[in-house]
């Protein structure tokens, strides 16, 4: 099996998804006759032809729209967005249309739409491309929210995410693009959406995270073991709808937890996840929710951005927190 | 109010019927906006509006005919006011928002214990009361081991026995005490060398209470504490105290200023026999105006008393014993009677109870 | 120097306001009986729009925009439309809604507050509900027609927007595909002279809204709104061409909003009285009358029945309509993935339990 990075896992899933049904379209900027600018859509349309693979005209609104058209007639748009910082002019689309289609109509019309987006910052880019937006998606009622923490993980979400009869945004880390690689068997077995899944397992404290972050939660977990410290690592993978048993389960053994994710703290999807340990899961803690997050500052431009991004000091600082407190 | 008639439509005709209103009530129109449609003879005519302005009533329905000149339309003289808005309807109101106080709520007066909730129910899984365990973690905060070691100590002390009757209500009556009132306590000593064998030192003292309430009144009071009020009693119910197996009583010997010393006695045989057989009636346990503990019976000489409010004071008597003690400038050995006076200072003063004292103490010090 | 472009917006009339010809008339309106259809259904869709205000008068519907004055486009342009072809409405074509299949209690539900009045129960199964966000739905309307096209369909989606609408990027970014992928999209611009309270004067620095259309490599024609000849025939050739594979256009079709905004809307604090009975001069539904009475094809009789009849049914769907229960609040929580998560059911179970709610 070959070892693929997460931008080729992408590419496999949307050839695989585009030659098993023929509903499946890619649509955005760049993506058809330059593969996309981080090449996850290479190769696409010399394999389906420009009926499947379509260049768009530089129009982001367009392109969540126009997608909200075709998927009600019958379409699997897959739509790319260049880079989150340009995924704003797309929410009219997705708050006002996309989510709520198949309610208003009654299921008359569906949405089955996915618009993938690189997310997050580390890649030592301009301004507005290390955006972080999952929370403003998670908080729209009838949207999925899906986030990859690993090739296997993209292919098999990403997989799901276009097989789903209902909208999906699905953010990509950019920083993990490239940076690991994992056999991938290309036989389109998807992953399950609304499932968070445990990477690690330890009786000490349980991690709570997503996407680029994941690598380097498990990275802290690995450290804490050095020191007789066994952490659960979940990596939630579907913020919406989430999967809150797995994360109750995991604090009712453990006792702590400590929510990581990139994103700016106030209002961050962190939130929601400890809002809900507080309101199931009280008893069994032993410690205050931890969460380690952006500064709630605009993610600042490349010299300073290893600052922002939290960091192993951060990580197992907040870690320690809940160990030593009671 | 404008009124619009029904127009002359020509070619002779008195009535027309009304075929559709195109208008309702509540709308604003221009002139020359179609109000009506009514039939004539030869078609029908779209009669329009003459002038703008708002439809307050439509006069007819369809169907109905209507005669030249009556009036079809009544317009309304007062303009709508403005809803405000394009969509919807916004919620009206007058009232004022309640002042709500920008002020910092009181403090809250912290319960004294911080335990995170699974510490919370891991001691009341355990049995053991939060409140009595020393913290060992930062700021106070109550940690596992913390519980876990107080699960142990309480384990093996053997399991709590809660207090039951007669000791659960000493408990009570204590602690009521101590949280109302202020005692303070005056000891000294009677001579009582002088008796003669075989006195009865319960009635004595009982004799001397009398004599000291009626030169000290203020002892013999109730005070009431909410009213900052205290009632001076003229008669005097004493309270003994008794030790049984079960517990403290304190039956009441009732009027003891006006009996002698022989129903005294009688009294108290009868208090003892039935406090013994539990058959004291409830009545008996209330309402004494001052307390008598003749604790040394048991043992002990001087005692600082717990005072059972209403009353004001409780008379302590230690062990009667031989002491030396000095009689015109020589050591000599003399029976002494130990006295504890604790009395509740909210009501009375230091100088009432030695008063008090000094009148009990001269009253014992008589040889009958 | 050299010309590289230039462009022309021809204007169209047939029926002037007093229904006189003005034109050549177009093929299919050489029969005056050929309009019939087309007079009742305006005259329908006026006697429904004055019972839906009338019913918001008396607190019986919720807030409703009257289509009064518009009706010639709504129901021309539907009727150049065939059953497999797709409407991207406004907030305003109940006229064109109603031909295309829409019931009146449907459209009653809606602005009553009941969701099942976007279900679209009869004909029209894959037309667009009714759209709030102004101009968003010209995405939907190329995103179908790209649909249509990939498939080598003949069908056509057809957009209807405000003047208003036009200003908005949604717009300029729809038509700007339409033309650049040659898409079977056709946009009509109902333009009623105002947008709320702002008038077309105030919306675009353009001479003609149609002439966006240029812009975007598309044809774009103006028409006489409120001549039902005219816009039939626009929207006609309009739509077979797309039909045909020859790409979209942009019809702008003048005409006035007679009513105001919404019924809660007064638009005497922005306009003139004066200036609206001058339009009244100009409505649609007269002028059909008249040239049809006038050829012989419409009697008294005709209108009599016609109004009684429309009447009627319009008061029969509002029966229907007012003796529909509304949903239970459980309803809220169908259709909204096509499998309820399981983390909505706790709450699915408080909104079926909850008596009330907030006040």
């Amino acid at each position: 099996m070959p070892e693929v990075a997460l931008v080729q896992a992408i590419n496999l899933a949307l050839a695989h998804a585009m030659a098993a049904d023929d509903r499946v379209l890619v649509l955005g900027e760049d993506v058809a006759v330059n593969g996309g600018v981080f090449r996850a859509t290479d190769g696409l349309l010399q394999r389906f032809g420009p009926r499947r693979v379509i260049d768009t005209p530089l129009a982001e609104l367009l392109i969540a729209g126009m997608s909200v058209g075709l998927a009600a007639e019958g379409f699997r748009p897959v739509a790319e967005i260049q880079f989150t910082g340009f995924i704003y002019p797309t929410l009219d689309q997705i708050v006002n249309h996309a989510s709520r289609l198949r309610n208003r109509t009654r299921g008359r019309l569906t949405c089955p739409m996915v618009l993938r987006s690189p997310c997050g910052g580390g890649v030592h880019a301009p301004e507005h491309h290390s955006e972080s937006p999952e929370a403003m998606f998670a908080h729209v009622p009838g949207l999925r929210v899906v986030i990859p923490s690993s090739p296997s993980a993209a292919y098999g979400l990403l997989l799901a995410a276009i097989r789903d009869p209902d909208p999906v945004i699905f953010l990509e880390p950019t920083r993990l693009y490239r940076s690991l690689k994992e056999e991938i068997s290309d036989d389109g077995t998807a992953l399950p959406l609304d499932a968070c899944f445990t990477l690690r397992d330890g009786r000490d404290l349980t991690f709570v995270t997503w996407g680029a972050m994941t690598r380097d939660v498990l990275a802290a977990a690995e450290a804490l073991a050095a020191d007789g410290v066994a952490a659960t690592v979940i990596d939630v993978a579907t913020l919406k709808p989430l999967d809150m048993q797995t994360i109750l389960a995991s604090v009712e053994k453990t006792g702590r937890c400590v929510i990581v994710h990139e994103a700016p703290l106030t209002a961050g999807f962190g939130a929601e996840i400890a809002a809900r340990l507080a309101e199931h899961g009280l008893t069994s803690l032993l410690a205050p929710v931890q969460r380690v997050a952006g500064y709630d500052t605009v993610m600042p431009l490349p010299r300073l951005e290893t600052h922002y991004i939290p960091g192993q000091s951060r990580i197992l600082a907040a870690a320690r927190r809940t160990l030593e407190f009671a | 109010m404008k009124t619009f008639a029904l127009p002359d439509l020509g070619e002779g005709l008195h009535e027309a019927e009304i075929v559709a209103w195109h208008v309702s009530v509540g709308d604003h129109v221009v002139a020359d906006q179609p109000l009506v449609s009514v039939e004539t003879e030869k078609a029908v005519v779209e009669i329009p509006a003459p002038w703008s302005g708002h439809i307050a009533k439509l006069n007819g329905r369809p169907g109905d005919r209507v005669t030249i000149g009556t009036t079809l339309v009544e317009y309304e003289e007062n303009a709508a006011t403005d809803a405000g808005t394009v969509v919807g309807a916004l919620p009206k109101g007058e009232a004022a928002a309640s002042a709500a106080s920008n002020e910092v709520a009181g403090e809250r007066v912290p319960t004294g214990v911080k335990a995170t909730p699974a510490i919370r129910a891991l001691a009341r899984k355990l049995g053991v009361e939060l409140g009595a365990i020393a913290p060992s973690g930062a700021e106070g905060l109550i940690t596992r081991a913390d519980v876990e070691r107080a699960a142990r100590s309480l384990s093996e002390a053997g399991p709590p026995e809660p207090l039951r009757g007669v000791r659960r209500a000493m408990a009570g009556s204590m602690t009521r005490s101590h949280a109302e009132v202020v005692p303070a306590t005056l000891g000294d000593e009677a001579d009582v060398d002088a008796w003669p064998a075989g006195a009865d030192t319960t009635v004595r003292l009982v004799r001397a209470i009398v004599a000291a309430c009626r030169a000290e009144p203020a002892l013999n009071a109730w005070y009431d504490g909410k009213a900052v009020a205290r009632r001076l009693h003229q008669k005097v119910d004493l309270a003994i105290a008794m030790d049984t197996g079960d517990g403290l009583f304190a039956p009441v010997l009732r009027n003891v200023q006006a009996r002698d010393a022989a129903d005294l006695r009688r009294g108290l045989e009868a208090m003892k026999k039935d406090v013994l057989a539990r058959t004291v009636p409830l009545e008996e346990l209330r309402g004494a105006t001052i307390t008598l503990s003749n604790f040394g019976t048991l043992g002990g000489r001087h005692a600082v008393l717990v005072v059972v409010p209403p009353q004001v004071a409780i008379v302590g008597a230690g062990r009667i014993a031989p002491a030396i003690v000095a009689v015109d400038g020589q050591p000599a050995v003399r029976r002494r009677l130990p006295l504890s006076l604790t009395f509740d200072h909210r009501a009375a003063t230091g100088g009432e109870a030695a008063r008090f004292l000094g009148a009990m103490i001269a009253d014992l010090q008589r040889k009958d | 120097m050299a010309t590289v472009a230039s462009f022309e917006i021809a204007y169209r009339q047939f029926l002037d306001p007093e229904g006189r010809v003005t034109g050549t008339l177009p093929e299919f309106a050489r029969d005056p009986a050929a309009l019939l259809p087309l007079y009742r259904a305006m005259v329908w869709t006026r006697t429904f729009d004055a019972k839906a205000v009338s019913l918001q008068r008396t607190g019986r519907l919720g807030t409703y925009p009257p289509c009064l004055g518009q009706e010639a486009v709504g129901v021309g342009v539907a009727s150049a439309m065939r059953p497999e072809d797709v409407l991207f409405p406004s907030y305003r074509d109940q006229a064109a809604q109603l031909w295309r299949g829409v019931t009146a209690v449907e459209i009653l539900l809606y602005w009553g507050g009941d969701g099942r009045g976007s279900a679209f129960t009869g004909a029209a199964p894959r037309d667009f509900p009714i759209c709030v966000p102004v101009s968003s739905q010209t995405l939907h309307a190329v995103g179908a027609a790209l649909a249509m096209k990939l498939r080598d369909e003949r069908r056509v989606a057809v957009c209807c927007l405000g003047d208003g609408a036009t200003s908005k990027g949604d717009f300029y970014e729809s038509i700007n595909l339409a033309g650049a992928m040659q898409l079977p999209a056709v946009f009509i611009i109902a333009n009623n002279q105002w947008a709320i309270s702002v008038p077309r004067s105030a919306q675009s620095g353009a001479q003609t809204l149609a002439q966006k259309a240029i812009a975007a490599g598309l044809p774009g024609e103006q028409v006489d709104g409120n001549d039902i000849v005219a816009v039939t025939d626009a929207a006609r050739r309009a739509i077979d061409t797309a039909r045909a594979g020859g790409g979209g256009a942009v019809i702008e079709a003048l005409t006035y909003r007679l009513g105001d905004h919404t019924t809660v809307d007064d638009a005497r604090r922005y306009r003139e009285d004066t200036e609206v009975s001058r339009q009244w001069e100009l409505e649609p539904i007269v002028r059909v009358r008249k040239y049809l009475t006038v050829a012989g094809a419409w009697s008294k009789a005709d209108e009599e029945r016609l109004l009684a009849e429309s009447t009627a049914e319009v008061n029969a769907a509002v029966e229907e309509y007012l003796a529909t229960k509304p949903e239970p609040p459980a309803a809220m929580f169908d259709h909204l993935y096509e499998k309820l998560p399981a983390e909505l059911g706790a709450q699915r179970q408080e909104a079926s339990g909850e008596a009330g709610g907030h006040a």
